[in-house]
């Protein structure tokens, strides 16, 4: 136990990133004291984010300036259980962040829901196909329905200013949006944002194939905008500095400018920087949690307790301090016994470059995050997966990001990677180059999944988290689909003199950690209605310790084929109802294990 | 005399026309095209002054001559250099911006802007309906090449300390507080601005810098390409406008404020030559 017992607090939140915050500004409004202890600093999209300083590709996309730095907080990493694992000492595949904000600094902006059917896929899948073709896989439904999140995705949406074309309002269908979604409350509040000339090639080549593109639905704003909590948005620039970068023109929605600008100073909220928390503390019984414990800015070990105790760091960290903390049963991959680190999932990453002749600019220096074409026809189970020998799917869309000039380079197959022919292939196709990208899903399987390191501890003393995954073979089966669809549209394109394609998740690979693929991690703490296969229940609620709130993509039971950050509000704010109005007025578990 | 002029076109604005006359019509100052196209080796120079395509000599020559009020339509019977000098040096006070080398594209759209009334204006709206497409295009290149002394800092009104640090800290970071981006974000590092879209900020004129705020702010103007300026203005109060537009007027203008300095020959890096000084020098 701490040296030091600070006065108790209703509230207690671990991080100070999109879910944190949403819970701190809810909550505090019910009159609940929230403290908030974030590992990193303050920070300010005015003061922090600015161009041209932040528009530093070196400083901030290269030596990721804005991110965990792996001295204070890493894991280590194997393919599979025959391995031993070795600590990541440098980022690589994902990024998560540190500082007021967390990951949703430095995010896209692609802001998606998930399918209903996503959110019941064993009961989907297993009505439609059989309960065969998700042999051998772990997948699970999440316990709570499309039609129950639908007005939490609704407000997130709105909190973000999010601005795409609706395919679906109540039942209505609408072609130019994305005819597979399932039915929104309202239209987004702002419009699409505009596109570049390889994205309406991309458009018009899809939707002559038969297939229903439409614009990705965006958190860079696209006009003047207050969001329900009275913040000011600003429209988006097309920059292109928003992945791995803050925005100092408050255009993509973040934490910092959606949320923490309007706490009021008179709100019961407290944040303390440079707070590392080590483990929540566990009363006599087990039953419930007291607080947490952790180091102050100071270096001082304390204890603060609190009522309620809210999990809000990322993904993975929020699963090692459950491991740490002895919260729940960790998982046990040999018997298949245990939660706490079980259906571990990522994301399969694969896409096509399409090469136009001079015919086609894309001029990628103006960009955005969020400015995608895309299509959903190959999404979840959007199509018909019979006798294709996988689950899941992913959508395809032509992205314009950036055009930032270390990592933007694009060339043809079969250039050299160096010399002088590698710069005359830069400068003949950097303006006219696309890349359509696969976003997969990812599903469960008996081994891949969390735990806690046997040989290395971190800085603090505590073993590191331990990962340990592959690619399923279910993943790559699907992922090789998709990058065919994705190939396929880029070979009907017009103007096209050469195409390459990737797969990360390619047959025969291993999963690396080096490479960039998406800070999209899943799973390890999921959610569900059976205590033998979730860490907490549908509300979000830890089935061993009725008040620890657990937030955040460690909720997936399995990855969807969509950016995680709209399905996790979604979920956030599904639990801050149920905190909201049930839990706080009756502290208790909200279902029966 | 600058400060009577002022008085002068504030306290009778109807007058507007009439009072016009009094500055800069010196001719002798118009550069010639020879000059200009001399100016266009430079790719920076280049790039601001291209439009459609890369401005020629017959281009330039027809900018000139608009510019000395020949336009084919006869302008409005006001040639710029009237208002706006023939080196497009303008006059501080606060409708005659400084127009030397702003990016051409933008005062191109500007003059769209102004014919079209999403940017209307008394004196400027019937100037720009006047003008054939190759005019505008003409002017604009020209305006876009041409050099004009600096007044400095002493020619700016005075300010105190406080205000001109404010402005000089929304002009770089904005405010947290308000929610303003600082404006460095587009316009540039040291407000040198952004071509062919982004005008410079340094070395602008304070009374029409602030004057194009309020504007914005009251929806008068809305011509930037989604509300960016609209949205910022409407955050900010009288007092931050007249401070980030001080801060800009005593700011060098111009694009050699960023070259980096030459190493001297004992390897001590020479002294740079910013504003700074120039910023003090006002300050009361």
């Amino acid at each position: 136990m701490a040296a030091r017992t600070l006065p108790k607090t209703d509230v207690v939140i671990v991080g100070a990133g999109w879910t944190g915050l949403a819970v701190a500004k809810e909550l505090s409004a019910e009159g609940q004291r929230c403290v908030i202890l974030e590992r990193g600093d303050y920070r300010h999209d005015a003061e922090n984010f600015g161009g041209p300083e932040e528009h530093d590709e070196l400083k901030y996309a290269r030596h990721k300036g804005h991110m965990i730095d792996t001295p204070t907080k890493t894991l280590s990493f194997r393919n599979n259980t025959s391995e031993t694992a070795l600590p990541m000492r440098r980022l690589g595949s994902f990024l998560p962040g540190k500082g007021l904000g967390g990951a949703g600094i430095h995010w896209n902006g692609q802001l998606w829901r998930p399918l209903p059917s996503d959110l019941n896929m064993r009961t989907h899948y297993t009505e439609r196909y059989g309960a065969e073709i998700l042999d051998g896989m772990q997948v699970q439904d999440y316990g709570v329905s499309y039609e129950e999140l639908e007005p939490h995705f609704d407000f997130f949406e709105r909190v973000c200013g999010t601005a795409g074309q609706a395919g679906n309002v109540n039942g209505e269908q609408n072609d130019a949006g994305n005819i597979f979604e399932g039915p929104r409350s309202s239209e987004y509040p702002n419009p699409p944002m505009k596109h570049s000339p390889p994205q309406k090639i991309f458009r018009d080549t899809a939707a002559s194939m038969g297939y229903h593109p439409f614009p990705m639905p965006s958190a860079n704003v696209t006009a003047p905008y207050e969001n329900p909590y009275g913040a000011q948005l600003h429209p988006c620039t097309y920059c292109g500095f928003c992945e791995r970068f803050g925005c100092g023109y408050f255009a993509k929605a973040d934490p910092i400018i959606c949320i923490y600008d309007t706490f009021a100073e008179e709100d019961p909220i407290e944040i303390r920087y440079r707070s590392h928390v080590l483990r929540v503390e566990k009363s006599e019984d087990g039953q419930t949690a007291t607080g947490v414990t952790y180091l102050d800015q100071n270096g001082e070990e304390v204890f603060q307790p609190a009522d309620t105790v809210c999990l809000n760091s990322y993904a993975l960290w929020n699963v090692h301090l459950m491991l740490v903390s002895g919260l729940g049963t960790p998982y046990d991959p040999e018997t298949g016994e245990g939660t706490v680190g079980r259906n571990y999932a990522y994301q399969t990453i694969a896409a096509a470059g399409v090469f136009f002749n001079d015919e086609v600019w894309s001029n990628p220096f103006m960009g955005a995050g969020a400015m995608g074409m895309t299509i959903d026809d190959f999404n979840g189970d959007n199509f018909d997966h019979t006798d294709l020998g996988f689950v899941g799917g992913g959508y395809i869309s032509a992205n314009q990001t950036n055009g930032r000039p270390i990592n933007y380079q694009p060339t043809p197959p079969g250039t050299p990677s160096w010399g002088a022919e590698w710069k005359q292939a830069v400068r003949e196709n950097y303006l006219h180059h696309i890349g359509i990208v696969c976003h997969g899903s990812s599903m469960p399987v008996q081994g891949n999944y969390l735990d806690l390191d046997p040989t290395y501890t971190d800085d603090y003393g505590q073993p590191l988290l331990r990962m340990t995954f592959n690619f399923p073979e279910n993943d790559r089966r699907m992922s090789e689909y998709l990058v065919g669809k994705a190939e396929e549209i880029a070979r009907n394109m017009d103007n096209v003199r050469a195409v390459s394609t990737v797969n990360r998740a390619a047959e025969g690979d291993n999963y690396s950690i080096v490479p960039y693929q998406t800070t999209h991690n899943t799973g390890g703490a999921v959610m569900g209605t059976d205590p033998s296969t979730s860490v907490v229940n549908r509300y979000g609620q830890m089935w061993d310790h009725h008040n620890v709130f657990v937030f955040g993509a460690c909720l997936f039971p399995q990855n969807l084929g969509y950016n995680p950050t709209g399905p996790l509000m979604g979920l956030a704010y599904w639990t801050i109802d149920a905190l909201k109005n049930d839990y706080l007025q009756n502290p208790r578990p909200l279902m029966d294990a | 005399m600058r400060l009577t002029t002022k008085s002068v076109l504030l306290g009778l604005p109807v007058l507007f026309g009439a009072a016009l006359a009094a500055p800069a019509q010196d001719m002798s100052e118009a550069p010639r095209v020879n000059e200009l196209e001399a100016r266009l080796n430079v790719d920076s120079t280049l790039f601001n002054a291209t439009i459609d395509e890369e401005p020629s000599d017959d281009m330039l020559e027809l900018g000139r001559l608009v510019a000395m009020g020949g336009a084919e339509n006869g302008g409005s019977g006001m040639a710029c250099v009237t208002c706006h000098g023939a080196n497009g040096q303008g006059d501080g006070a606060g409708v005659f911006p400084r127009l030397a080398g702003l990016p051409g594209w933008y005062m191109y759209k500007q003059l769209e802007d102004y014919a079209e009334g999403t940017r209307p204006n008394r004196i400027m709206t019937g100037i720009a309906q006047r003008l054939t497409e190759d005019e505008r295009e003409a002017v604009a290149s020209y305006y876009a090449v041409v050099e004009a002394p600096w007044p400095g800092p002493q020619a700016a009104a005075p300010i105190s300390g406080d205000q001109l640090q404010w402005g000089g800290q929304l002009a770089a970071v904005g405010s947290a507080e308000q929610g303003i981006p600082g404006c460095v974000n587009c316009h540039g590092p040291n407000g040198t601005g952004n071509p062919p879209s982004v005008p410079y900020l340094a070395g602008q004129y304070a009374e029409y810098m602030s004057h194009q705020l309020q504007l914005w702010r009251e929806g008068t103007r809305q011509n930037d390409a989604m509300g960016v300026m609209e949205t910022i203005a409407s955050k900010m109060t009288d007092e931050d406008m007249r401070a980030v537009s001080a801060y800009y007027a005593r700011v060098r203008p111009g694009l050699e404020s960023v070259t980096p300095p030459a190493p001297m020959d004992d390897g001590e890096v020479a002294e740079i030559e910013t504003e700074t000084s120039d910023l003090l020098s006002d300050v009361d």
